[in-house]
């Protein structure tokens, strides 16, 4: 009998230890009015369970998305949208674009990587006329509830999967804001040698790395570049990407061009407390998010950032005018959405020429290559190197 | 690309990668004496990930690396506590609740890191290193190897610690047999529950360290899965060393060599896929048990719950 009570006792532990894990990989949804608007969710129902029900016969009986005027906008992210980068961005990017248009958001953070179809569930359930599912670990449970729900869904770098009216795709296509980040550092290396740390190798990295490569060697011929993934998905591997930085800063690299996440911090920590080969500070270009605020002075040189506003904006106003889907909502140079953050480490006149440089890519005389393959960035590496070393 | 490949930048990568083993020492050693007492602790990451924040909680507030990794050791202690009232007392499944504890960990982490550092990501200065004399100045070596912060030689004094420990103290032979004979210890009268608790505390508290030691000194700060799957590598560790401890710091430092050899062979330019560099940590690990997994040891009553009227 006792044996059986610490059993039931046991179990009851074990499953609240598990709610508590809800903080991180379970995630969590918040949901806020962005504007005073009090519409009520196109779709209202009890719970996501009832509305997985309700909903799947209305999708059965018609082709059409059932949104026809978007009141409510949802944004899942596997991580918390506190890393001044990736998840950050496209919260704030979320939010920026619900206040802009007078909308309701939800918001599901760090959802992990996991199976994610019960939030999404949840969060159709809840009334979202458009889901953002910014994750491209997403990919393939993001169009099946937008299938389920009926519901439009953007997801991330997968073009091939768009689905007009129902499945959108928005990839980024940073590299132009890369070119210029590859550019200046060349300019600012006192060595010239160059430092590329990622903690993986997705598509619009891989974008960056090489922009970054051909902006460098732009600005300078002799520059070498040193190329070095931390490991797979090691976007929380905030130990691998001190190591991973040191060495390349032992290696003689005094700019280290950074894509990482959390990871991204140990980067930071590895470039505030190593000196260069010359004994100088070694300096850091970060991704997405601008970090000036938890930066020590005189270490962030720039960032390539992105602001997701926008296109955000479009989704909306396509399914508002039901043309969802039929374009990429891509991030760019021309529309602000890429940028280069200016900070008091980089000279005025050095600015200036960047400026001219990104006007020059606006205006297409000078085309930067999407290579979004993580075997031609390594490529590109090596042929830089070998021409160079 | 051979000019980068200075003495330097050598020292570099062994440095790294002798901070990369230690944490999986102190996990491996943790998770090797827990199963000796019977009780396999795949909450291992958890309590690695506790004693990372509250190490870095620790040192952050006092300056200090070594109350850093103490408070760190504590709190791992603190979630092994679970794992001995639920699976030493209560008889739960070890499995389940090792895998709770990690997810619970984990998260209570994140959300008390959101709560308290997301929005400045505080970091920690460089941790001090002892370097022993004349041999911290052989060129590579002595800066990878013999120019560390002092956990790092602690450990290897644990684990040798450890070993005459388990053959020498009644304690010891206690721990053993509460993993292979718990009956037999109790008609000899010992408490099997009362020496598996103790073995599965010492083990959260080297986890708990190891996860401190991550986050002080390996990566300077904590951030939400810091350990980044540290303590599974430190579970396997234990079941390879099959009762040789010596053999865990082989293996941590086989893993960490690993770490850095993959950075090494991707600056030299080397035109083989990065993912397949990658790999390199987990294969030769792979390798080792095709090689060894056969003669591996493993406690009798590893994973059971002992229940003295079940005989």
């Amino acid at each position: 009998m006792k044996s059986v009570l610490g059993r039931w006792l046991a179990v009851v532990a074990v499953l609240t230890l598990v709610a508590a894990a809800c903080g991180n990989s379970g995630g969590s949804t918040s949901s806020s009015a962005a504007t005073s608007t009090t519409a009520t969710p196109a779709t209202t129902v009890a719970t996501a369970t009832t509305a997985a029900t309700t909903v799947t016969t209305a999708a059965s009986s018609t082709t059409e998305p059932v949104v026809e005027k978007v009141k409510k906008i949802a944004i899942a992210t596997p991580e918390q949208g506190n890393d001044f980068g990736w998840n950050q961005q496209g919260i704030d990017s979320a939010k920026a674009a619900a206040a802009a248009l007078g909308l309701q958001i939800e918001v599901a953070d760090g959802l992990g990587y996991d199976d994610v179809r019960p939030i999404l569930r949840e969060l159709a359930g809840n009334g979202a006329d458009l889901i953002i599912a910014h994750a491209s670990g997403f990919n393939t449970a993001a169009p099946e509830i937008a299938e389920e729900f009926n519901v439009p869904v953007a997801i991330v770098d997968n073009p091939g999967a768009v689905k007009p009216g129902l499945v959108a795709d928005y990839t980024t296509s940073p590299q132009g804001g890369a070119y210029l980040a590859g550019y200046l550092a060349a300019k600012m290396s006192r060595d010239n040698k160059l430092g590329i740390v990622v903690s993986g190798e997705p598509p619009s990295w891989n974008a960056q790395s090489a922009g970054f490569a051909d902006g460098a060697r732009a600005a300078n011929s002799n520059v070498k570049l040193l190329y070095a993934v931390i490991g797979p998905a090691a976007y929380s591997d905030a130990a691998g990407a001190n190591r991973v930085t040191s060495a390349l800063i032992a290696a003689g690299a005094d700019v280290i061009f950074g894509q990482g996440d959390g990871a991204s911090f140990g980067m930071l920590e590895a470039i505030e407390t190593n000196k260069a080969a010359d004994g100088g500070k070694v300096l850091f270009i970060d991704v997405i998010g601008n970090k000036t605020s938890v930066a020590k002075p005189g270490y962030l040189l720039s960032s390539v950032l992105w602001d997701f506003t926008g296109a955000f904006e479009r989704m909306v106003a396509d399914i508002d005018a039901g043309t969802f889907g039929q374009s990429n909502y891509d991030l760019s140079l021309a529309d602000g959405s890429i940028d280069l953050l200016k900070t008091d480490l980089i000279p005025a006149d050095l600015w200036a020429e960047i400026q001219t440089l990104k006007q020059k890519i606006i205006d297409g005389q000078i085309k930067v290559e999407a290579v979004t393959d993580a075997g031609a960035v390594r490529a590109r590496m090596s042929s830089v190197n070998a021409a160079k070393g | 690309m051979t000019d980068i490949l200075s003495t330097v930048f050598l020292a570099s990568l062994l440095s790294g990668g002798v901070i990369s083993a230690v944490p999986l020492i102190y996990a491996g050693l943790g998770e090797a004496i827990s199963e000796r007492s019977g009780v396999l602790n795949l909450g291992l990451e958890g309590m690695m990930v506790a004693g990372a924040y509250a190490g870095f909680v620790a040192t952050l507030n006092s300056g200090s690396i070594w109350f850093g990794l103490f408070v760190g050791g504590i709190a791992g202690l603190v979630v092994s506590l679970f794992m001995v009232g639920l699976c030493v007392y209560l008889n739960a499944d070890q499995i389940v609740v090792g895998i709770a504890l990690t997810l619970g960990a984990t998260g209570v982490t994140a959300l008390l890191h959101s709560a308290q550092y997301s929005k400045s990501y505080p970091r920690l200065p460089k941790a001090g290193v002892l370097s022993i004399p004349l041999l911290s100045k052989i060129p590579v070596v002595g800066v990878g190897l013999f120019s560390q912060h002092a956990s790092t030689y602690l450990v290897l004094v644990l684990v040798a610690g450890a070993m005459w420990f388990f053959r020498s103290t009644r304690i010891g032979l206690n721990i053993k047999a509460a993993g292979d004979q718990p009956h037999a210890l109790e008609a000899a009268g010992g408490n099997p529950r009362r020496t598996r608790t103790v073995a599965v505390m010492t083990a959260g508290f080297l986890a708990g360290v190891g996860g401190a030691h991550i986050a002080l000194i390996g990566a300077g700060l904590f951030v939400p899965g810091v350990t980044n799957g540290a303590g599974d590598i430190g579970i396997v560790l234990a079941m390879l060393a099959r009762g040789k401890l010596w053999w865990i710091v082989a293996g941590a430092g086989l893993i960490g060599v690993s770490l850095s050899l993959t950075t090494a062979l991707q600056l030299i330019g080397l035109n083989i896929p990065i993912d397949a560099v990658q790999m390199l940590p987990f294969l030769l690990i792979i390798v080792v048990l095709f090689i060894f997994g056969r003669d591996s040891y493993l406690p009798a009553a590893l994973c059971l719950p002992y229940d003295r009227e079940a005989r």
